[in-house]
């Protein structure tokens, strides 16, 4: 059905409430201002769209219980859902990205964070400059604060890592966080004591895995010597299980996180990816395709490709996935988890790269190895290839207040908000949706960008395609599969808890 | 040696290959100029843009690539700021209509991002220090700046005494 059929005489604008509408094949997608959503056939939209929808018919119901009608919109409802949809505006940055090195062991062809090779030791953090970051970290608003170290590879530089752990560990004692840390690392320079160390502090650790081990040493390279990329993630993912199984954590819950980046060979390796993680005991997979930062700006004619294709490969990837499920195996696609969770819960899981406005400085910060600040990471990747347009100070000479409250950050909140974007404002996938401004800064040239011709514009559509025409025409058993992705439990053995004043 | 760009209407834009550069010609009666000025930003990294005012109703950009750019790369330029230009301008009605939803969700982000001011800062804040500095008198009202009472704050009478001088007087 399309509107112009009906024809501007024929729309009743004084029934419906407040709809954004979206052809989802035979179908059509409303969603409304809280983001609940309806799925129509021609016929039902054609009623509605007239104002034809009588009360008391199956679909008055329900279009009245999704407030999509004016005579029977709920306000106080309505009110509740955006409420909960923006709890994250209440609280400053959880996510603090400590880049203890640039240096890394590993040569990846996309490497987003413009790595240095093992002797530029001068790209280490300080203790110091560690101390007086955590010294912001933790004057941030939110009572929940996640520390991860990033590198370059975090476990090159080992002895600040420890340094900061114990340090944050000392000051929270005093500010009184749900603190966490995290690692992301290639674990090829992981040993025993390492290990120890990083388990007795809770450290959740995370690395790569980039699809089989032929393809994932073809983009992650380790000198010959050092043996395989692969071989390193694969026996240490395995071993950091093993210890969490000992330590009597819940398999399901505690286990190595692993990442994916989406490269050109992968999208047609697709059962082969799915088949590795699950393998491994990965309990998600986050299909997340190339960014344009760091070497992979430069590499993109080896390893970039049309992202229809990266959509067609997701669809195969996900069904997949969905199938595994059935058969009792437990993995889900972190993409549509994140917006399942927004479009079945009405809530936010508050994932800062698909919210609006996105965390860059009010839900993230980013400090890198010489100390200076940026509202995200890929803030700090952008200053890496020399664009410091998201710098907004460092660790010596700002306050936690000159950063969050910074005019970088202020105009990337406003660019972040996708009622002030063409095509977004009238997009049904609006309540969902979220486009980080370095993103669009990076590939379009502006932090408003262009969503229409927006890369990662045409993967959330893409995405939320296939989830829509899924919950539309799904078996129960897929339908019951794609509902229990949104459940999140949290990880508390992660979590260090501290009651002011008692240490 | 100029040359126009197929599917590009000629009287709006065509490019000079010799100069690596093309020409657009924009109605002003269409697009702001903050519109003009946000497209135009876009390429700075780019191109060197110029703008100028050709005639009553229109304005010129021009767009001089600064390495050496083929006929394609300059319809790209061209198709881009086209696009980009109305981007800014539906962007700039849009963003007027929704600006209370939008002020609402930025105050909330930053009040709860930031969180109240510590004593500390509270101290070294100059409560003193008005609200903008205006040297050349541009938020006065006319009757301010150019008023009957004009001799009296000369004088330094009135509440306007310590406002500055109109600049037609500083010359």
């Amino acid at each position: 059905m399309n509107l112009l059929e009906i024809g501007a005489d024929g729309l009743d604008t004084g029934k419906p409430a407040f709809f954004r509408f979206r052809p989802l094949g035979d179908r059509v997608l409303l969603t409304n201002l809280e983001g609940r959503f309806v799925v129509l056939d021609d016929a039902d939209f054609g009623r509605f769209a007239r104002g034809e929808v009588e009360a008391g018919t199956p679909l008055f119901e329900q279009l009245s219980r999704e407030n999509f009608l004016r005579e029977s919109f709920d306000e106080a409802k309505a009110a509740a859902m955006i409420r909960a949809r923006r709890r994250f505006l209440d609280a400053g940055p959880n996510l603090h990205v400590l880049v203890v090195t640039l240096r890394c062991n590993t040569t990846c062809v996309y490497c987003h964070a413009s790595r240095a090779n093992m002797d530029e030791v001068e790209t280490d953090m300080t203790p110091e400059i560690a101390e007086r970051a955590i010294d912001l970290i933790l004057q941030t608003t939110s009572d929940y604060v996640t520390i991860e170290f990033q590198g370059g590879e975090p476990l090159v530089n080992f002895e600040v890592v420890k340094h900061a752990i114990e340090y944050a560990l000392s000051k929270n004692a005093s500010a009184g966080k749900q603190l966490e840390f995290t690692m992301v690392s290639n674990f090829a320079l992981l040993d025993e004591e390492k290990l120890d160390y990083l388990l007795e502090h809770r450290v959740q650790l995370c690395t790569s895995i980039d699809g089989p081990a032929d393809l994932h040493d073809s983009v992650r390279k380790l000198p010959r010597a050092d043996g395989s990329a692969h071989g390193h993630a694969v026996r240490w993912t395995r071993r950091i299980n093993e210890r969490y199984r000992e330590l009597g954590l819940e398999e399901t819950l505690y286990h190595v996180e692993a990442l994916v980046t989406v490269t050109r060979e992968l999208l047609h390796r697709e059962r082969e990816l799915v088949d590795t993680y699950t393998e491994l005991g990965c309990r998600a997979l986050f299909l997340r395709p190339l960014d344009p930062f760091g070497f992979a700006d430069k590499t993109q004619h080896l390893i970039e490709y049309p992202r229809e294709d990266y959509l067609a490969f997701y669809r195969r990837t996900v069904d997949y996935i969905i199938e595994r499920n059935k058969q009792g195996v437990e993995i889900l696609e972190r993409y549509a988890a994140i917006f399942l969770t927004k479009i079945l819960n009405g809530e936010d899981p508050n994932f800062l790269d698909v919210r609006q406005p996105a965390g860059a400085g009010i839900g993230q910060l980013a400090y890198s190895y010489d100390g200076q600040i940026f509202t995200c990471d890929e803030g700090r990747m952008l200053d890496a290839m020399g664009d410091s347009s998201f710098r907004l100070g460092d660790v010596h000479m700002s306050s936690y207040r000159d950063l969050v409250g910074h005019e970088t950050v202020r105009a990337v909140v406003l660019a972040g908000q996708l009622d002030g974007h063409p095509d977004c404002v009238h997009c049904a996938y609006n309540p969902y949706c979220g486009i980080p401004p370095v993103h669009s800064h990076k590939s379009q040239g502006s932090i408003w960008g262009r969503k229409r011709e927006s890369s990662l514009c045409h993967v959330h559509k893409g995405i939320l395609d296939y989830l829509f025409e899924k919950l539309a025409t799904a078996d129960q058993e897929t339908l019951e599969v794609l509902q229990r992705w949104t459940t999140s439990r949290s990880r508390d053995h992660f979590l260090h808890r501290v009651t002011v004043g008692a240490v | 040696m100029t040359q126009r760009f197929a599917g590009v209407p000629d009287v709006l834009a065509h490019a000079d290959l010799d100069d690596s550069s093309a020409e657009l010609t924009v109605d002003s009666t269409l697009y702001s100029l903050e519109s003009v000025y946000g497209a135009s930003f876009t390429f700075i990294d780019r191109c060197f843009v110029f703008l100028d005012r050709p005639a009553e109703g229109q304005l010129r950009v021009t767009l001089a690539a600064k390495k050496s750019a083929t006929q394609d790369e300059l319809r790209g330029f061209v198709g881009e700021f086209a696009n980009e230009l109305l981007a800014c301008a539906w962007r700039e009605k849009i963003t007027a209509e929704n600006r209370g939803a939008i002020e609402a969700v930025t105050m909330q982000a930053l009040a709860g991002a930031m969180g109240p001011p510590s004593l500390d800062e509270l101290e070294d804040f100059d409560f003193s220090e008005e609200p903008f500095e205006d040297p050349l008198g541009i938020a006065m009202s006319w009757e301010e700046k150019y008023g009957k009472d004009k001799a009296k704050r000369k004088q330094g009478e009135g509440p306007e005494a310590a406002a500055p001088e109109p600049a037609e007087e500083e010359a």
